[in-house]
């Protein structure tokens, strides 16, 4: 390796984490860009549902709502405990096993 | 001369190039896992917040023992008249636990009034929107696959009513927005009435729209006063919620990756525990022939950047990848759930340069930092007696 190119390599890899995070800035501006297209549809629909929460529960406690039921609700399984879905377990049943 | 160092401290490197490749690797590993899960974390929080904005300024429940109960809709004539509230509604939503499923979806009753969903606006994929009295429904993209319906099938949901109608699919909301709709099935309010064996005259709550939002902390202190019992839940404080319920999901993923992290921190012990035989043989050979302990230490310090820069690059190409590039496989189930109705919608980045550099930061700084001390231990021994030792 000369030490020219030795050089240019050393520079590169100090300012990778800057062309990093300004690429990847720059591809995440450009998606959320795409993505507000979306918001009047968005607003349409969500005034159509109970909350803005993410349809991301189905298991134990079926709260789908979690803002809405969560908050006031007893403590359905223990104080800080974690459900058992969706986030509790990071090793999901086989999903012919879980809709059976 | 600086950059002279610099490129002194890659052949270093490149000596002892299957050390720096593990250093590099396993913190690239590290900074990758943290990264991913912070990204993903923020989109899903973001997904949340696009949407909380067209949400009513106030939700009034009741609660029984403590929890949510379905509240008589003849309760919103005491709240008309409270200065800057412009309209109360009773809405009707609830959960029908299907068996072929093994889950629930959310029914969602329409009032009249409702703004129209369609094609035009963007939110169905395919059909249109219901209309009144004709049992009619809309469902998610996801549900209805999993059914196997078609905008035309009829539907009936298990309830114990059995004046419930079947309900005619007439529209699917698009996949893009699944995170919203997976499990959602909108119908006329009566059939959502029907489904969920809500009496007339009950609903599952009353949504209030304010004139001037920023009176909703004094009309909330109002509706407590009138309704004595009732649990007042004020939009802008639901913001809090998210950042709780999403903070502990990432957590968790956070918790379960421990051992990496103490990997990491592995990594920063074998940096701050000293220099090998071969680096101390090195820097003696350097300082004899003329190098001053400030270039040792330059050098040593540049070494551990080159490291730290190149891994936190990498680790955060990667993060970023695994999400939103490849969809997060691994890790979304653990982040997102694993119900039978997966939302499948590609996320959207939520996360912005200072997050970026905070990251990079927060890994490079202690990681060069931790060089020094060992680096000046060695620069300042009489390279003379290294040698010879």
């Amino acid at each position: 390796m000369t030490h020219r190119r030795a050089m240019r390599i050393a520079v590169a890899l100090v300012v990778s984490p800057v062309l990093a995070i300004v690429g990847l800035g720059v591809d995440a501006q450009a998606r959320r860009s795409a993505k507000a297209s979306e918001t009047p549809a968005i607003d349409a629909l969500a005034r159509r549902l109970p909350s803005s929460d993410l349809a991301l529960s189905g298991g134990a406690r079926w709260l789908r709502s979690v803002s809405l039921e969560e908050p006031g609700a007893a403590f359905a399984d223990g104080p800080a405990l974690p459900d058992p879905d969706p986030a509790g377990a990071a090793m999901a049943p086989p999903v012919e096993v879980w809709g059976r | 001369m600086k950059l002279s160092i610099l490129a002194f401290a890659l052949k270093a490197l490149a000596r002892r190039k299957a050390r720096a490749l593990a250093l590099g690797g396993g913190l690239a590993f590290a900074v990758a896992l943290i990264a991913a899960v912070i990204f993903l974390t923020e989109s899903l929080r973001a997904e949340a917040e696009r949407a909380h904005l067209a949400q009513p300024d106030i939700v009034v429940q009741k609660l029984v023992g403590g929890r949510p109960t379905t509240i008589a809709a003849a309760e919103s004539a005491k709240l008309v008249d409270i200065p800057s509230v412009r309209t109360v509604t009773p809405r009707v939503w609830g959960y029908v636990f299907l068996p072929s499923l093994q889950g629930n979806v959310t029914i969602v009753g329409t009032s009249k009034g409702a703004p129209p969903l369609s094609l035009a606006n963007g939110v169905l994929a395919e059909g249109r929107d219901l209309a009144p009295g004709a049992h009619e429904m809309i469902a998610g993209a996801e549900l209805a696959r999993f059914l196997g319906m078609r905008p035309g099938d009829e539907l009936g949901l298990p309830t114990a009513n059995p004046d419930a109608h079947a309900l005619k699919l007439v529209g699917t909301f698009r996949s893009a927005l699944d995170l919203y709709t997976a499990d959602v099935v909108i119908c006329d309010e009566e059939d959502a009435r029907a489904l969920l064996l809500l009496p007339a005259g009950d609903a599952t709550d009353l949504s209030i729209a304010l004139a001037n939002p920023a009176e909703a902390r004094v009309v909330a202190r109002t509706i407590t006063e009138r309704l004595p019992g009732a649990r007042v839940i004020e939009r802008d404080l639901l913001a809090r919620v998210y950042h709780l319920a999403y903070g502990r999901r990432a957590g968790f993923v956070l918790g379960a990756a421990i051992p990496a992290l103490l990997a990491l921190l592995v990594l920063a012990w074998d940096r701050a525990s000293g220099i090998g035989p071969d680096e101390r043989k090195e820097i003696a050979v350097l300082k004899a022939v003329g190098w001053s302990t400030s270039d040792v230490l330059w050098a040593k310090l540049f070494e551990s950047l080159l490291v730290g820069a190149g891994a936190t690059a990498l680790g955060l190409v990667l993060g970023y990848a695994w999400i939103f590039w490849l969809g997060a496989p691994g890790l979304r189930p653990a982040l997102v759930g694993w119900s039978v109705l997966y939302p499948r919608a590609a996320l959207t980045p939520a996360v912005d340069f200072a997050q970026l550099l905070g990251i990079a930061l927060s890994v490079m700084g202690p990681f060069a930092l931790l060089s020094i001390v060992p680096a000046w231990r060695a620069a300042t021994t009489d390279p003379l007696e290294t040698m010879r030792s």
